[in-house]
């Protein structure tokens, strides 16, 4: 990529906000930190306006560019290609996949702008799946950045720089997966308890949220129960491996001897 | 006014021709907001073997035996169209003087007994089953007579495109070398390292060490 002119102040807020962009000494690896400083755009006056020393592309069309093309306004249809696959990801390097992501980025903000801007004037937004596979795109390329660091630092470090997390309890006691958060000092110079202790309200609510889910597991599963039983009353030469695959939580052959299974034809078990 | 409104009860059907959603708010007068359907109870089918374009030979009604080729499918409810047959038909604006139009519509046939996929070497129905060939393609075979049948070029249809050479590219599309073309040189660098490198930033800062939990 062509260095930036540094004139403009974003630029360097931009490159503080890249995190970590070196691995010095192994000890002293922390993983990559979160934006540090703020973007600010506006340094100082000037005639041209100032995204344009900002500017790799050619188009120049100022807030024009949250908008879709002029011929495009009040299509029924305007297509586009499918989204980007991972393995046409990995084949392209690092500098294109930085510029693609904004590429994705700007069509994402146009896409939905014009969305907006449809449902403000009831009019009929083509194509909504447009905004899908762009997101789609766009998870693909930070699954391929993410696989690279992976190995950088696997190699490297021993340990991938990732956001790590456990299965632990929130504050109301629900299992959740708690994605650490950094800190400045270790957990065990605090002073503070580890894990919050469990109240008894807590215990209380944890007891009914249980029984709760228990019973929503049990109506579901003879939902279910009952669903296979109706289907097997309707359809008396249905193949039951196919039956037992579709429904894994249940068993289909014990089912048929249930009297609900029985249906109004000479094909009955019992 | 003290006597406030009193609710009209509608005694029998809405003398409107035209279906209303009576003041609530939906838009949808096809599937209107509260109104209970029937449960369908569909017969699972674990593998989809109908496409669009497939000759098939409806096994029942009154077009039994004929042959034809695949419209349309519906697939959450087990449903093939077929081109021409198995079709209702129904007459619309009727008058005194006026016999009115005839609408020919056809019916939808369920997949898992109505209809059988038509063995192209002896033109009859069979069953079918998915089987790989020794080049690892997976294809559908006849279990009577052992013959592969093609999926049909129809079935290549997309909302985006009829066939994939007849697609043209749009102006957002990226052309097919510029998406096969290598780029990718693997180096020992993150992508943040490499990136800043390429753009000439400089950052020599050591952060200070954090604690992650």
């Amino acid at each position: 990529m062509a260095a930036l002119r540094t004139g403009v102040a974003g630029v360097v807020g931009l490159a503080a906000r890249m995190g970590r962009l070196s691995v010095s000494v192994p000890s002293q690896v922390t993983r990559p930190s979160l934006h540090t400083s703020f973007v600010t755009a506006f340094s100082h006056f000037r005639l041209t306006p100032w995204y344009a020393s900002l500017h790799t592309s050619s188009s120049h069309r100022g807030l024009m560019e949250f908008f879709d093309n002029e011929k495009n306004w009040g299509e029924t249809e305007v297509k586009v290609g499918r989204s980007w696959r991972i393995e046409e990801l990995r084949i392209k390097s690092n500098e294109d996949l930085h510029k693609l992501w904004f590429v994705l980025l700007k069509e994402k903000n146009m896409l939905l702008t014009m969305e907006h801007a449809c449902e403000e004037e009831y009019q009929v937004f083509p194509n909504p799946e447009r905004i899908d596979k762009v997101e789609e795109s766009m998870k693909n390329l930070e699954d391929v950045v993410k696989e690279r660091n992976r190995a950088y630092w696997l190699l490297e470090t021993g340990e991938d720089g990732e956001h790590h997390g456990e299965i632990g309890t929130d504050s109301l006691g629900r299992r959740r997966f708690i994605r650490y958060r950094e800190h400045t000092v270790p957990y065990w110079s605090t002073g503070r308890p580890w894990r919050s202790r469990e109240t008894p309200s807590i215990t209380k609510f944890s007891r009914l949220m249980r029984e709760k889910k228990f019973l929503e597991k049990r109506r579901a599963l003879r939902r279910i129960r009952d669903h296979v039983c109706m289907l097997l009353r309707r359809f008396p030469h249905m193949d039951l491996d196919v039956l037992q695959k579709k429904y894994p939580e249940v068993n289909v052959k014990a089912l048929r001897h249930q009297k609900r299974s029985l249906g109004h034809h000479v094909h009955n078990i019992a | 006014m003290l006597d406030s409104t009193k609710r009209q009860k509608s005694r029998g059907k809405s003398l409107d021709s035209i279906p209303t959603d009576h003041g609530h708010n939906s838009s949808n007068l096809q599937m209107p907001q509260g109104k209970h359907y029937k449960k369908v109870f569909l017969e699972p089918v674990l593998e989809w073997s109908f496409f669009k374009g497939d000759k098939v030979e409806i096994l029942v009604g009154d077009d039994k035996g004929k042959q034809g080729l695949v419209n349309y499918i519906v697939e959450e409810r087990n449903w093939v169209m077929v081109e021409g047959l198995n079709c209702n038909y129904r007459t619309i604006g009727k008058k005194d003087d006026y016999p009115g139009m005839m609408i020919k519509t056809e019916a939808p046939l369920l997949v898992t007994g109505q209809v059988a996929l038509v063995d192209p070497s002896d033109n009859k129905p069979t069953e079918v089953e998915w089987r790989f060939t020794e080049e690892g393609e997976k294809v559908r075979v006849s279990t009577r007579t052992g013959r592969i049948i093609p999926i049909p070029k129809l079935a290549e249809e997309t909302p985006d495109y009829k066939t994939k050479a007849t697609y043209t590219e749009q102006e957002k599309d990226t052309t097919a070398e510029e998406v096969t073309s290598i780029t990718f040189q693997p180096t020992l660098r993150t992508f943040e390292m490499d990136i800043a490198e390429k753009m000439g930033i400089k950052e020599d800062r050591i952060p200070h060490k954090t604690y992650w939990y």
